[in-house]
């Protein structure tokens, strides 16, 4: 059997129906015969199943008639399900894969959609679903893709990595259409690195635009940014040119400009003098950089990794400084050599 | 003679007669000997078909012309090497006539046919009963004679056994020898590893096992005797070209389908560092993945393979010393002539045996936790225990697409696993003795003081420079003892039962006097309250033992336990 034909008759279970996995469970409907989306709530699937749209993230979005929804992990993940889609944010990934692990068999197929890392123990999430689930064969979907812009029918393109070429075949796959591209990777450490670096400097970008500055000021942010994610990434032993990729500068250009991400919105209303106890409960999904932040940081000092624009997000999540103060600190730092190997 | 706990007990007495010889599927080999290599020629021309034969031969043909061009044998080799020689000419003569005067095909399967009888060994029950009680017998006359008997009661003599502290699973693999076929990967550090090993086996009562043994211990004309007849096969490492490659693997694979319990050495060759393996050749342990999907496939009764980590230390090792040499040369790029072998002169292997047993000393060996293909543990009834503590079905995992078969990429990244995998179990599964931790804190303790040099000026220290007074050595050497005994409890390693007494003068003097026991006084010398070294190569070496744990004070740290980010940039990791 071809691997298009057998995926086109495939059964997917897609675990998390916030925006991302609402759109990626849309997605693989055109790939495959049926796709089972779990959501947290039964009101949420009903709403879904009857209305063919997910009223609180995606409310103008038309929800494919073969995407079915449910909250009960014992029917999402039937006896064929030949793959599993995780969107879920980093801090449940380990609790849900423990309380599902019983359900698989073992020979499925996982791909993640979680741009976030472990905390503490810095794990990425497919380190962290290898040591939950029965499953062995697990890559990871990453890319500058906007929900909404997705959800528009905008033309855009990920990045499906593992260590297993059957997995980044069935993400290609699965999620290609007429305007979405997945392109394939195995750098699995890369990726997932660069999908969760980028959203510390989302944060950061937020909040310089928070002083409505020029491009130059955005471009010195992005490049010096990236050259503190490849620095990072490469002491976890990525590889330098996935973070010129898809995944990396890719996904660092669309969520350092656009104010439909978490994390930008996070740090342009910090720019604005808000306190971040008052904005994270008013955003409607999880800012995963906030935390990545913290554990970063704390990583890099321990590593003596040089990460000064981190540093500085770090002290602005904290409420201890002002964006300007940031900025000026950073500004009279002693003059460097622009390598990442400083 | 096994205790519960699946401890070797010492022997008070030889009475190797009450083991049993155990002869297992090895002594039906000759029989089959022949439809093997012929399984071995058609699944190697199979898994070439569709490859461009003019081309595979071509390049088989250049680098053998090479590898020959360079080769300096003795009269035991020689013989083989002319036959190399005829056959590349054969090859070498049909590949300038058109394929349409000589058949590419058969060209190709007469070189693999070649290949094929080559890497075959035999097997004779004979030779293999007379070697389980000669060996005993000749090491138990040396030990006696070595040591101080004369000391002991009547009637009470040592045995080999009583040096050998078999610990670890012991019953699990027993038990799973019975249930699969046993890949046991052993550490490597000297050429005794390999008697050893046999020893171990056969005082296991296991049956007898297969290993590919490197082309250059046919050069001694009675271990090539005992080799050519004790199940083992041929490993050239000089031959790179993909078609012997391809046939050893097969070969190594059509023996574990056949149920032939088999030894590979991971690691490839003895560590150089003397540090415990971490990096790993996977060529030939992937065979253990084939050989169980094909079991599968052919519906075999006992299909899975169990992979069985083994970790053997020594307070001294009889190469240490070229070896090091050889580990920095390579390391440092110099320009090297790589010293004779010599110790593996039947007098050294002699004087090696005779200070083993005329000192208090013993060589550990611990069984490791039996694994799956794929790195999996596995509990006593042979199932694979995931990740997440429940058990997974191994079918599962080679199924692609709902079908079960190899594939290649997959299972490359799977066997990648497997050598991770099996890198950090060797580690855990490592008995530390008094001898490394003493190397390990005399050589951190100098390093200390030039914490700017690189590892290989620190080795060109003056011996002026290389001394600590000995109060400071032994208060690093029990805080060193201290953060071993925290690894211990958290699973990263085992210490020797001399190492479990707080009195850390005496495990001191035991240490240094096991490193002396070997090497005089050159690796660690203690007189007037300083303690100094004359060679600073052993001392490494020695040290090496415990690299890779993380237990420098100062940044040296990889390996299974290393911190993401960490680097070396000292170079002092082995």
């Amino acid at each position: 059997m071809t691997a298009n034909v057998f995926w086109r008759n495939s059964r997917i279970a897609v675990i998390g129906a916030g925006s991302w996995g609402t759109i990626l469970a849309n997605l693989v409907a055109k790939n495959c015969r049926e796709v089972q989306l779990w959501t947290r709530t039964e009101e949420q699937a009903l709403a879904i199943n009857s209305q063919r749209l997910n009223q609180r993230y995606l409310p103008e979005y038309r929800i494919d008639d073969r995407v079915h929804a449910s909250s009960n992990f014992e029917s999402v993940l039937g006896r064929d399900t030949a793959c599993v889609i995780w969107a879920l944010p980093s801090e449940a990934c380990r609790e849900q894969a423990r309380s599902i692990s019983g359900l698989l068999r073992g020979d499925e197929i996982v791909l993640h959609a979680t741009k976030g890392i472990e905390r503490v123990s810095l794990k990425r999430i497919s380190q962290v679903l290898a040591e939950e689930l029965p499953c062995r064969r697990i890559g990871v979907i990453s890319g500058p893709n906007l929900a909404h812009e997705v959800a528009r029918g905008d033309p855009s393109a990920t990045v499906v990595a593992s260590h297993f070429d059957e997995v980044v075949e069935a993400g290609q796959i699965l999620l290609t259409s007429e305007r979405f591209r997945a392109y394939s990777s195995n750098d699995v450490t890369g990726v997932e690195w660069a999908g969760s670096l980028k959203n510390i400097l989302a944060i950061a970008s937020g909040a310089l635009d928070s002083l409505n500055l020029g491009w130059n000021a955005k471009a010195m942010l992005i490049t010096r940014g990236l050259v503190e994610m490849v620095r990072l990434g490469l002491s976890m032993g990525a590889k330098e040119s996935t973070f010129i990729g898809l995944a990396g500068l890719g996904d660092l250009l669309a969520t350092c400009g656009s104010s439909y991400s978490r994390n930008y919105r996070v740090g342009l209303r910090l720019g604005k003098g808000e306190k971040l106890e008052a904005i994270l409960p008013t955003l409607g999904g999880v800012a995963e950089g906030v935390h990545t932040t913290a554990t970063v940081r704390q990583f890099a000092k321990e590593r003596k990794i040089s990460m000064p624009i981190t540093e500085g997000v770090l002290q602005l999540l904290n409420g201890a400084v002002s964006v300007p103060e940031v900025i000026q600190s950073l500004m009279s730092r002693p003059l460097k050599s622009e390598s990442f190997e400083a | 003679m096994l205790s519960k706990s699946g401890k070797m007990s010492s022997h008070p007495a030889v009475r190797f007669q009450q083991i049993p010889v155990v002869e297992g599927k090895l002594s039906s080999f000759d029989k089959i000997r022949g439809t093997i290599v012929d399984d071995v020629v058609s699944e190697t021309m199979r898994e070439l078909t569709g490859a461009d034969f003019d081309l595979v031969l071509g390049q088989a043909l250049y680098s053998e012309r090479f590898r020959l061009k360079h080769f300096k044998g003795n009269i035991y080799t020689r013989s083989r090497s002319k036959k190399d020689r005829a056959l590349w000419n054969r090859v070498q003569a049909g590949l300038l006539r058109p394929s349409a005067e000589v058949d590419r095909e058969q060209l190709l399967s007469g070189v693999v046919r070649h290949f094929g009888e080559e890497i075959a060994g035999h097997f004779d029950p004979r030779v293999y009963r007379f070697a389980s009680h000669a060996v005993p017998w000749g090491v138990s006359w040396l030990l006696n004679a070595a040591s101080v008997r004369r000391f002991l009661p009547w009637g009470m003599t040592e045995s080999l056994a009583s040096r050998l502290h078999i610990l670890g699973e012991v019953t699990a693999l027993q038990r799973l020898a019975e249930r699969g076929t046993i890949l046991l990967v052993p550490t490597h550090q000297s050429n005794i590893d390999s008697i050893l090993i046999g020893y171990v086996i056969y005082l296991l009562s296991l049956p007898p096992f297969a290993y590919g043994a490197g082309i250059n211990l046919y050069s001694n004309p009675i271990l090539n005797f005992f080799m050519s007849h004790l199940g083992a096969y041929t490993v050239d490492r000089q031959k790179s070209n993909e078609i012997y490659k391809t046939a050893l693997k097969n070969y190594s694979t059509r023996l574990l389908r056949e149920g032939v319990h088999s030894i590979f050495f991971p690691g490839g060759g003895r560590s150089r560092s003397g540090a415990v393996e971490s990096k790993l050749k996977l060529g030939l342990l992937g065979t253990g993945l084939q050989a169980q999907i094909q079991g599968y496939l052919s519906g075999a009764k006992f299909p899975n393979v169990y992979v069985v980590p083994m970790v053997m230390s020594y307070h001294f090792v009889l190469e240490a010393g070229s070896l090091i040499e050889d580990y920095l040369a390579d390391a440092g790029k110099h320009r090297y002539i790589m010293m004779d072998d010599e110790s593996w002169q039947p007098v050294k292997v002699l004087r090696f045996f005779w200070k083993l047993f005329s000192a208090q000393t013993a060589i550990t060996v611990r069984i490791g936790k039996p694994l799956d293909i794929f790195g999996n543990f596995v509990d006593e009834e042979g199932r694979s225990i995931g990740p997440n503590g429940r058990t997974v079905d191994p079918r599962l995992w080679l199924s692609t697409k709902g079908e079960l078969r190899s594939d290649p990429q997959r299972d490359r990244e799977y066997t990648r696993e497997l050598g991770n995998r099996l890198v950090d179990r060797f580690h855990r599964e490592n008995t530390v003795l008094t001898s490394h931790v003493v190397a390990f804190a005399f050589f951190e303790g100098l390093r200390r003081r030039y914490p700017d040099l690189d590892v290989f000026r620190f080795l060109r220290l003056s011996i002026s420079q290389r001394s600590l007074p000995y109060d400071e050595f032994t208060q690093a050497a029990a805080q060193l003892r201290e953060r071993l005994v925290m690894s211990e409890t958290r699973g990263e390693l085992h210490l020797s039962p001399e190492l479990k007494t707080p009195d850390t003068e005496k495990w001191i003097r035991d240490g240094i006097g096991q490193l002396g026991c070997l090497h005089g006084a050159g690796v660690i010398r203690e007189s007037d309250g300083v303690v100094w070294t004359e060679d600073m190569n052993l001392l490494y070496y020695y040290r090496n033992r415990l690299s890779g744990y993380g237990l420098s004070l100062l940044a040296e740290s990889e390996g299974p336990n290393r911190m993401p980010g960490e680097n070396d940039s000292k170079r002092f990791l082995a």
